[in-house]
């Protein structure tokens, strides 16, 4: 009896997945436990594995968006027969058996035409070889495509295929990049327009859908934002007195210590460590820290888990990983839920303050400039030191202003003065 | 323009070499007075006389036994294999005998023979009288092969093909002998390895052989009416095989379908499918399609012998696939 694979709800509000690819082809093997498909969910691209093993017979859905229970496939006996598709025509029966024999190497013999005549509707479905094991995460693209892409600078990734089964053909990177005819031109090109009057219409990939539905959302929320900047001679004083140490395999970053920081002043001031839900307000007593991610295929806010229990060096080695599976695009959806409160950091590209918009359902984000020397008056005098100017936007439906205040004051002194925090 | 059929061209090509020249003699089972089983040698045994049009015992491998030691004595014989399904009886002396010796005799001995045979299926001549084995030949080294698919090209081909001095295993097809063309007033050889560009196209090339040629070009224009353009491109000859012709017509049209009777797997085209996926990878749009008989022996029946080879709408169906319109 053939086993059902059908798409599972993978995180929380989870409604449909897109199929991006199938690791395995029919007939292939599969073992229980091995990567059958990716799905792209709203949040993240992932691989689900086989929930039973056999031989994949069928692959119901070899690409694109389904909602949650949805048959993708199955998995059953070598040999075992399943119900397809009445075949268009009487003779259609025995002409895919046959030709199915034609094109793969069943066996050696010669097809036995006929065999199925009496019976179209339902024919022995032919088991073929494995075919050669796909590599997770590279594009499916025609070698032209590929070239063309490489010559113009385009990343396939970010390209979706018009091609069968999804394959990304020159057509494809010829419309993203507005060229000119090439050698090939398709058949089906569209009518000649000049490049200047061109207006690209570039498909959303399933995660900024869902960046645009949800920043939408948050932007319903009513917001305040607060200013502050700190002293940070002393914070860049820890993270090269960590550079220096010894056994540390991951840099130690500001962003690191950021977020030790915002953990403990949290946890002394759990309005801003909250969630507007209705009728009450969730309060969390750990601090999961989403760092937002510009990775390949849009934002994304990976969360490290309870990060106030954590030295700064596994905080560095948590964020050096996570940082670098978003930009991989190989993060699972765990990775991406139970945050409580969000860094986004700019100062890397010298933005010196900005505004960060909310990351509902949390009550507040922080966002964070560039440490620059800057003139500060200091008992009468102007002198020059490190200084790092922080933003935080709450929702005020959770957070008043004076505990958002206390909460950033308590922020700029553990960074001024970071030997509080131990 | 004399209009001439592809049998008339064959034996046009035949005559007018054995005219200029005394070493040029047939060989063949019932090649003179019954002029051949396809009727090509009608009337040569008059002109020529039976030393020049020799019938034969029904002996594949002495026909080209003898016909190699006579065109090791400096003749230019021409020897027919009534089916190429009958060219397994004489193996031995075209593998191990014709293609070896001008390399075991460090080039002192030549072989300029030429075995001339046809085939093919669509009249129901049943699973020994039908096959395409073209690809047991062109796995040789030693040997020419030689696939015609018009009277122009059967003439000039089989001309040059007497005059190359190493054996050539030429092809001709049982349902284009038929087939009339306007060929030119004088014969003009064609060179050995110079495929034909048939058809001029920019989204799709179809390397087509024999019988398929025609398939093509009718494909060809059916594509056409649904705004596909497709080039079509004869090798003409097999071995040694014309890959810059194919690969620089891929490189502009980025689609690739290659088209033969015979049986897909194994067959011709997978080579050239592998020359072209080689020389022409960075320009490919979509997987090199292959058009050819199913794996299974020609079926005796004529409605099972239709559904095993190919025909135009195979052709068509694999030029809409590389495009992504199947």
């Amino acid at each position: 009896m053939a086993t059902l694979v059908t798409l599972p709800r993978l995180g929380q509000g989870m409604e449909s997945g897109e199929i991006v690819r199938w690791f395995k082809a029919e007939g292939d093997a599969v073992e229980k436990g091995e990567p059958l498909y990716e799905v792209d969910t709203e949040k993240v691209t992932q691989e689900v594995e086989a929930e039973a093993s056999g031989v994949l017979l069928r692959i119901a859905v070899p690409a694109g968006e389904v909602p949650v229970g949805a048959t993708l496939a199955l998995i059953g006996e070598p040999g075992e027969e399943v119900q397809l598709e009445p075949a268009g025509d009487g003779s259609g029966g025995a002409a895919a058996a046959v030709v199915e024999d034609g094109r793969e190497p069943a066996g050696a013999e010669a097809p036995s035409v006929g065999a199925a005549a009496g019976e179209p509707a339902r024919v022995p479905l032919p088991i073929r070889p494995p075919s050669r094991p796909r590599v997770p995460g590279r594009p499916r693209a025609s070698p032209l495509a590929r070239r063309l892409a490489r010559e113009r600078g385009v990343d396939l990734a970010t390209l979706v295929g018009t091609g069968p089964e999804g394959r990304i053909v020159a057509e494809d990177v010829e419309r993203a990049t507005g060229g000119e005819a090439f050698p090939a031109p398709g058949p089906v090109a569209a009518p000649a327009v000049a490049a200047a009057d061109r207006v690209e219409e570039v498909p959303l990939t399933s995660v900024q859908r869902t960046i645009a539905r949800r920043l939408t959302e948050a932007w319903e929320a009513p917001a305040f934002q607060l200013t502050m900047s700190a002293r940070m001679d002393r914070a860049e004083a820890v993270v090269a007195s960590h550079r220096e140490a010894d056994g540390e395999e991951v840099k130690v970053t500001l962003t690191d210590v950021l977020a030790k920081m915002c953990s403990l002043a949290l946890l002394e001031h759990p309005a801003v460590s909250s969630q507007f839900a209705g009728e009450t307000l969730r309060v969390f007593s750990t601090a999961n820290i989403g760092i937002a991610v510009a990775a390949p295929q849009g934002l994304v806010v990976p969360v490290i888990r309870g990060v106030e229990r954590l030295r700064l060096a596994e905080i560095a080695a948590a964020r050096d990983d996570v940082v670098e599976r978003a930009r991989a695009g190989t993060l699972q959806t765990a990775d991406l839920e139970g945050g409580t409160f969000t860094i986004s950091n700019l100062g890397m590209y010298g933005v010196e303050q900005f505004v960060a918009v909310l990351n509902p359902p949390q009550a507040a984000i922080l966002a964070v400039g560039a440490v620059e020397e800057r003139p500060v008056v200091e008992e009468g005098a102007v002198v020059v030191r490190p200084m790092l100017t922080m933003t935080l936007t709450c929702d005020h439906r959770a957070v008043d202003g004076a505990a958002a205040a206390r909460f950033l004051a308590a922020v700029k002194r553990l960074l001024e003065s970071p030997g509080l925090a131990l | 323009m004399p209009e001439l059929s592809y049998r008339e061209a064959v034996r046009d090509a035949l005559s007018q070499a054995m005219r200029r020249d005394p070493d040029v003699f047939l060989m063949g089972e019932d090649i003179a007075e019954m002029g051949g089983s396809m009727g090509v040698t009608q009337g040569m045994l008059a002109e020529f006389g039976p030393e020049r049009v020799r019938n034969t015992p029904i002996s594949e491998m002495a026909i080209v036994g003898a016909g190699i030691g006579a065109a090791i004595q400096g003749m230019r014989p021409v020897v027919e294999i009534m089916y190429e399904d009958f060219t397994t009886l004489a193996m031995e002396q075209i593998v191990n005998q014709a293609a070896k010796h001008r390399y075991m005799s460090g080039g002192q001995v030549k072989v300029p023979l030429t075995i001339r045979t046809q085939g093919g299926a669509g009249w129901s001549p049943g699973a020994q009288h039908a096959q395409q084995v073209e690809a047991w030949f062109v796995h040789v080294p030693g040997l020419k092969v030689v696939f015609a698919s018009t009277p122009t090209d059967v003439r000039g081909l089989l001309w040059s093909s007497i005059y190359d001095d190493n054996p050539v295993v030429f092809f001709e097809h049982r349902t284009l002998y038929g087939i009339r063309e306007e060929v030119p007033d004088e014969l003009e050889p064609i060179p050995l390895g110079q495929a034909r560009v048939h058809r001029r196209g920019e989204d799709v090339t179809v390397v087509a052989t024999g019988r398929l040629v025609h398939e093509a070009l009718a494909a060809a224009a059916d594509a056409e009416s649904q705004g596909i353009s497709v080039e079509v491109v004869d090798p003409r000859t097999l071995q040694p095989l014309d890959e810059a012709t194919v690969v620089e017509s891929v490189r502009r049209t980025s689609r690739c379908v290659v088209a033969h009777e015979a049986v897909t797997r194994m067959g011709f085209g997978a080579e050239v499918a592998a020359v072209v996926q080689h020389q022409a990878f960075d320009w490919l749009d979509a997987p090199i399609e292959r058009v050819g008989a199913h794996f299974a022996p020609i079926p005796f029946a004529p409605v099972m012998e239709e559904f095993v080879v190919p025909h135009r709408q195979d052709v068509l169906d694999a030029i809409l696939r590389t495009v992504g319109r199947a």
